[in-house]
């Protein structure tokens, strides 16, 4: 276990110090079991700094919505952000990095391990419980997770709580920290890479379509995926039809002749529609913070489409996103010995 | 209307609905509860925790088309009428938070003006209630915005679960309706039955729930503090999303499209659709300036809009304490949380 009190002694150092403007970390929540997004800005914030299996959110969200928000503020505080960041969530910061949407020097990565073995699956408590909200969950080592509701309590085996993404992960601690915390532990006791994904992919087209269709009939379009996406940053989205960029400088025309790619309505066509483009804006950029599936109210299993894309990315091209943030995007090269001639 | 009905008598009078209407009830879905579909024959439970989706849909639909048109040779346009023809529908399982929310909804789509194809809708829906014997979520505070875990506002009939059996209460004529024509399924209530009843409800209150504990106060506080720089710290974490709305039982915004099907001759439907004041477009003008230009005025606006100008408006707070965009926002922001900070005035 890592000792959080390193963690609030080294967040509290940068803001004392005036290196940073603000540590991004998880502090508990009155809403439920998992840990919500802290913003601290004074020394004495960082006493209410957890982690724990509870901090599953990707933080790097906010280093792209702080960037935003920047652009419009008055006055423009320069200093970095510190970022508490676990494995994916910091491969996430260097796809930023990969595609130079923000600068290294404008974060310091505070790098946690998951040496614990990883987060916690809500959907998963939910299947466990019959949808009773879990108030609380420790790991209890090899025993698994205890777990307590309202009206009760109950011990699950960790890969009945733990996130897939983790019984997965092929690096549960940031290849790129300023700081870090805990163990690098490279033997993971849990599933292959891309089990899920390979499990659904061996089926059938025809199976596959249903499974599918189902699904996207299901889907609400609230956009909560791709709100939380921190790939995701583009000021308008072509599948957002509620995102439009209208500034002081849009002409008449531009606002009459806007093409709309999808309609609003949610309907199944057109949540399948949001859906593909979207998974494929993020092959070989999704780094698989599983974010997207967490965050969906009606439980669409929106990671299976990610890696799906992943794993082409490794197969293809052999290229795995957010690992070096030197290496050029898989979107922006090419290689002269690809296979397809239009490319070369 | 009162009457009995043993548990194992539930499948039973469903069966028997189904002869003239669609019923739906909780379903664990993907692992959530949802309102379902029920099949010939299928097992409803009734022991469901809260559903995702709340009952709203069922009177408005995310989608509903308005009317079509279709526009030949540049003559008129024809437009055809679309008013819905709505299967007569039973929603079992409606939690009493979903019903109040419903008496909001009927404020909004029926007073003064009648909106048509809501009220099609509610004219074929009978919303068949079940009494929270304890809290079926861990963010209800239905309590503290004036209803109860028995509230029978906006239901058409009350279920209370009492041991092995059912005490149904109807509490409209569409309500009646549907008792009454099962009536040999159900029983007489006894005065044994009462009792079990009151203590039921009675234990039900006991639970403890989240709390606010004083809307009057919260209402003052809101209305001091439109511009207060706490927006923009209780909102920093908020991605915009649109599950708190969307999953609001009483959460009514919509927006209206035309959606072209065939380009000539020009042919397709003007539907409506769900919209939210968290979405960056809710908002934004033509000119592109943008009044709520952040997710602080866009929090400040639902949580205003719920705790303090529908009371200015209804008298009654347009929230009904279910919790779902409490539970379901991805980051935890918490209007239980959100009300008592603003109370308390607590804030840097
Ligand atoms: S979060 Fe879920 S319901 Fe919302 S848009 Fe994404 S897939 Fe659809
Ligand atoms: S697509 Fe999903 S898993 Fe991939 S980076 Fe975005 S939120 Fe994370
Ligand atoms: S505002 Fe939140 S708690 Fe209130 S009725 Fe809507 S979803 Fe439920
Ligand atoms: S409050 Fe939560 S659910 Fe609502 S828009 Fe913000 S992040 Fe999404």
């Amino acid at each position: 276990m890592i000792p959080v009190e390193d963690i609030r002694a080294r967040a509290k150092d940068l803001l004392q110090s005036g290196k940073v403007r603000a540590v991004l970390g998880y502090r508990r929540s009155t809403a439920g079991l998992l840990a919500e997004p802290a913003f601290m800005t004074t020394a004495d914030e960082t006493a209410a700094l957890v982690l724990d299996p509870t901090c599953v959110g990707n933080l790097a969200l906010y280093l792209v919505n702080e960037k935003k928000r920047m652009k419009h503020a008055r006055q423009s505080d320069k200093r970095p952000l510190g970022i508490v960041a676990k494995g994916c969530d910091s491969r996430a910061i260097t796809v930023l990095l990969q595609e130079n949407h923000i600068r290294r020097d404008e974060v310091i990565v505070l790098g946690v391990s998951c040496e614990t073995g990883g987060m916690i699956d809500t959907r998963k408590l939910n299947k466990a419980l019959r949808g009773k909200g879990a108030t609380s969950a420790h790991f209890e080592g090899e025993g698994g997770v205890r777990v307590s509701y309202v009206g009760g309590g109950t011990i699950l085996p960790g890969k009945d709580v733990l996130a897939d993404r983790c019984l997965e992960c092929a690096k549960s601690y940031p290849l790129d920290a300023d700081f870090f915390f805990g163990e690098k532990v490279d033997e993971r006791p849990y599933g292959p890479r891309f089990a899920a994904v390979s499990a659904i992919a061996e089926k059938g087209s025809e199976e596959r379509s249903a499974f599918w269709d189902a699904h996207f009939e299901r889907c609400i379009r609230c956009y909560a995926c791709r709100a939380v996406c921190p790939m995701c940053y583009c000021d308008e989205c072509v599948v957002d039809s509620t995102n439009f960029i209208v500034g002081p400088t849009t002409s008449a025309d531009e606002k009459a002749d806007r093409v709309r790619w999808i309609n609003r309505s949610a309907t199944p066509s057109e949540n399948a529609m949001y859906h593909m483009v979207r998974a494929m804006h993020l092959a070989g950029r999704c780094i698989d913070c599983g974010e997207c599936e967490r965050v969906c109210p009606v439980n669409i299993p929106l990671r299976l489409l990610n890696t799906m894309l992943e794993r082409e990315a490794l197969e293809m091209f052999q290229y795995t996103p957010g690992i070096d943030a030197e290496q050029p995007s898989l979107i922006s090269s090419f290689r002269d010995g690809d296979p397809n001639d239009f490319v070369r | 209307m009162e009457a009995i009905l043993k548990r194992n008598r539930l499948g039973q009078w469903i069966t028997e609905l189904q002869e003239r209407a669609e019923i739906y009830a909780p379903d664990f879905v993907e692992d959530t509860w949802e309102f379902a579909k029920v099949g010939r024959g299928a097992t409803v439970e009734l022991n469901h925790s809260n559903t995702v989706r709340p009952a709203k849909r069922f009177v408005f639909p995310q989608r509903e088309v308005l009317y079509r048109f279709r526009i030949e040779n540049s003559q008129s346009p024809k437009l055809t009428d679309t008013e819905p023809k709505v299967e007569s529908t039973v929603v079992f399982g409606v939690r009493p938070c979903d019903g109040r929310a419903m008496v909001r909804n009927d404020r909004v789509f029926t007073c003064g003006f009648s909106d048509p194809y809501y009220q099609a809708r509610h004219d074929n829906v009978v919303f068949v209630g079940l009494a929270c014997n304890a809290p079926p979520s861990q963010n209800c505070f239905c309590v503290s915005v004036g209803g109860s875990p028995h509230s029978e506002d906006g239901l058409d009939v009350l279920m209370t679960e009492l041991d092995g059996r059912y005490h149904v209460k109807a509490l409209t004529d569409k309500g009646s309706d549907i008792v009454r024509s099962a009536g040999d399924l159900f029983q007489d209530v006894k005065a044994a039955d009462m009792d079990d009843v009151g203590n039921a409800h009675a234990i039900a209150l006991e639970y403890s729930q989240r709390s606010i504990s004083s809307m009057e106060a919260v209402a003052a506080a809101l209305r001091r503090n439109f511009d207060s720089p706490i927006w923009d710290k209780l909102a920093r974490a908020c991605i915009g999303c649109g599950a708190c709305t969307y999953l609001c039982p009483s959460c009514h915004c919509f927006d209206i499209n035309d959606e072209v099907t065939n380009k000539s001759p020009l042919t397709g439907a003007r539907v409506r659709t769900w919209d939210n004041c968290q979405f960056p477009d809710f908002t934004m003008h033509s000119s592109g300036h943008n009044p709520r230009e952040d997710t602080g005025a866009r929090l400040r606006q639902r949580i205003c809009h719920k705790l303090l100008y529908f009371v200015e408006t209804h008298n009654m707070q347009q929230c009904t304490g279910c919790g779902r965009c409490i539970t379901h926002c991805p980051v935890g922001i918490d209007i239980v949380k959100i009300a008592n900070v603003m109370e308390e005035g607590v804030w840097q």
